[in-house]
């Protein structure tokens, strides 16, 4: 599969402003691509761009190889297969254990009226393992701290088996400690999957340790700031 | 006479039929309404039933068709409206809320509705339940016991959090209208039931109850329609014992379980 991210002249209109006007950002496969920017600069607009839970009122976005929002596409079903990281995780009280809340990542792909099979439940445990949770599959989620959270939100998304993962500032709100887990964890999937991978983030370091390629967002517009050769 | 004894009039086998029906599948509406902070979205659907309530009595129609057919239109408008307009679910619902009551007023004051008649639609009569009340609040009760059944995962993640169930493919706005339109429904029939003002005896206190000791949305829901179902019979009971108002012994029997979970359980799940 075409695993890239395409993101040509990107235009969003929010009420009466323009968030984003005239933003192209591209990630070809395998690449851990940053974006980075002020508060307020449109950062999770593109994201939800990208994962086509927003139609841009202008622009091309390109996912998996296929084109959004073109005629009859839609949203292309592409949201069932990237995997979404949110910059906070539900952090309120709900009685939802954290198995339940990684198999969540595994909905829209079983469909409606249809149940979790077992091999939906094999693969939402093996995304629990693969970020170290699996002793805390039986607590309630909001008995977690923000890292283990955040931890449980990557496995959520990993259960969708993305070949892209989007990211939206995941170490917001964590201790340092919990901020290096959580980086090298996603940078160990990112290896050891080869997923494509796009990262909002205000901190330099991760920046500079892991990406290829940095956008700069600005006034909405993008600027390729540093791109690894 | 018996409570028992009591059960060979039709129309305390109506009430208890209704309580049966709406003790155990209306608190799953107040299950959305607090996981989803639907509360102004209620309170405009109790001012819409109020309308079609008195919208019924001024055209001399049933009040509960009028009250169900405004809700569910209402229900069906309101999620696209607050889309369309971006304008928040629960600022849209302020508007409807006063829009309604005045409108009400109009139709009271213009219609001679004398105040009586106007105070039954506040205050409901679980003792006047008629057949064809009973098919409505057996219709609602079925509908969103179905829906839940049949789309329970999906119910579960949005009510976790819309963001991540329309991120991971769940078509989250067509399930969240439809939770909005259950929502209206159950209150234009709870109205009929115990009266306008009274509609959180069914819908939210024992909703509100089961949040305080659940340990996951199954048992909430479970919980809930139990609360709901002990709460509506032993309140009828006392109000047929103590010749106390129906919907007055419901919602003390609500209320009263709700004080047992704050002791014992651990405080709001949902807040």
């Amino acid at each position: 599969m075409h695993h890239s991210i395409e993101l040509y002249d990107i235009h969003v209109k929010l009420g009466d402003a323009w968030v984003l006007s005239g933003v192209s950002v591209e990630a070809k496969p395998d690449e851990f691509v940053a974006l980075v920017g002020a508060n307020g600069t449109g950062k999770t607009t593109l994201l939800k761009v990208a994962n086509g839970m927003l139609r841009p009122s202008k622009g091309m976005v390109k996912m998996l190889g296929r084109e959004l929002w073109h005629a009859a596409n839609g949203n292309n079903g592409v949201r069932k297969e990237v995997g979404f990281v949110p910059q906070r995780s539900a952090s309120r009280h709900f009685p939802m254990r954290v198995d339940e809340a990684v198999l969540m990542g595994r909905y829209g792909k079983i469909g409606l009226l249809r149940k979790p099979s077992r091999d939906d439940r094999d693969i939402a445990q093996e995304a629990l393992e693969v970020v170290g949770m699996q002793r805390l599959a039986a607590k309630l989620i909001h008995e977690l701290s923000g890292g283990e959270q955040q931890k449980v939100a990557l496995a959520r998304a990993l259960a969708q088996e993305p070949s892209i993962l989007l990211l939206d500032e995941p170490t917001t709100y964590l201790d340092a400690d919990s901020q290096s887990d959580i980086m090298e964890t996603i940078y160990r999937l990112h290896r050891q999957r080869g997923l494509t991978t796009l990262l909002v983030t205000h901190d330099s370091y991760w920046v500079e340790q892991y990406s290829n390629k940095v956008y700069l967002l600005k006034d909405g517009k993008s600027q390729l700031i540093r791109q690894n050769t | 006479m018996t409570w028992f004894g009591s059960l060979s009039f039709p129309f305390m086998q109506h009430a208890l039929m209704g309580v049966l029906f709406a003790g155990i599948a209306f608190p799953l509406i107040g299950v959305f309404i607090i996981s989803l902070n639907l509360i102004p979205l209620r309170f405009a659907m109790m001012h819409v039933a109020l309308l079609g309530g008195a919208l019924g009595l001024f055209l001399r129609v049933d009040p509960m068709v009028a009250g169900l057919l405004l809700c569910a239109l209402s229900a069906l408008a309101l999620g696209p409206v607050s889309e369309k307009t971006k304008i928040g679910l629960g600022t849209i619902s302020g508007y409807f809320m006063t829009l309604t009551l005045a409108l009400s007023f109009i139709l009271f004051y213009k219609g001679k509705i004398n105040v009586i008649q106007a105070f039954s639609i506040l205050w409901g009569n679980i003792f006047a339940l008629t057949a064809w009340d009973l098919v409505a609040v057996g219709g609602v009760s079925l509908f969103v016991l179905c829906i839940i059944f049949l789309f329970f995962k999906e119910i579960q993640a949005i009510l976790y959090d819309r963001e991540i169930a329309l991120a991971v493919g769940i078509p989250e706005k067509a399930l969240y209208y439809l939770i909005v339109f259950m929502l209206g429904l159950t209150i234009a029939v709870s109205m009929r039931m115990i009266g306008a003002l009274l509609v959180d005896a069914f819908v939210l206190l024992p909703a509100m109850a089961a949040g305080m000791i659940a340990r996951s949305l199954k048992q909430s829901f479970i919980l809930s329609s139990l609360f709901g179902l002990v709460s509506g019979v032993s309140g009828l009971y006392v109000s047929f014992r103590f010749d106390m108002p129906a919907s007055s012994t419901i919602i003390l029997a609500a209320s009263l379980i709700v004080a047992v979970c704050m002791i014992f359980g651990r405080g709001f799940s949902h807040a």
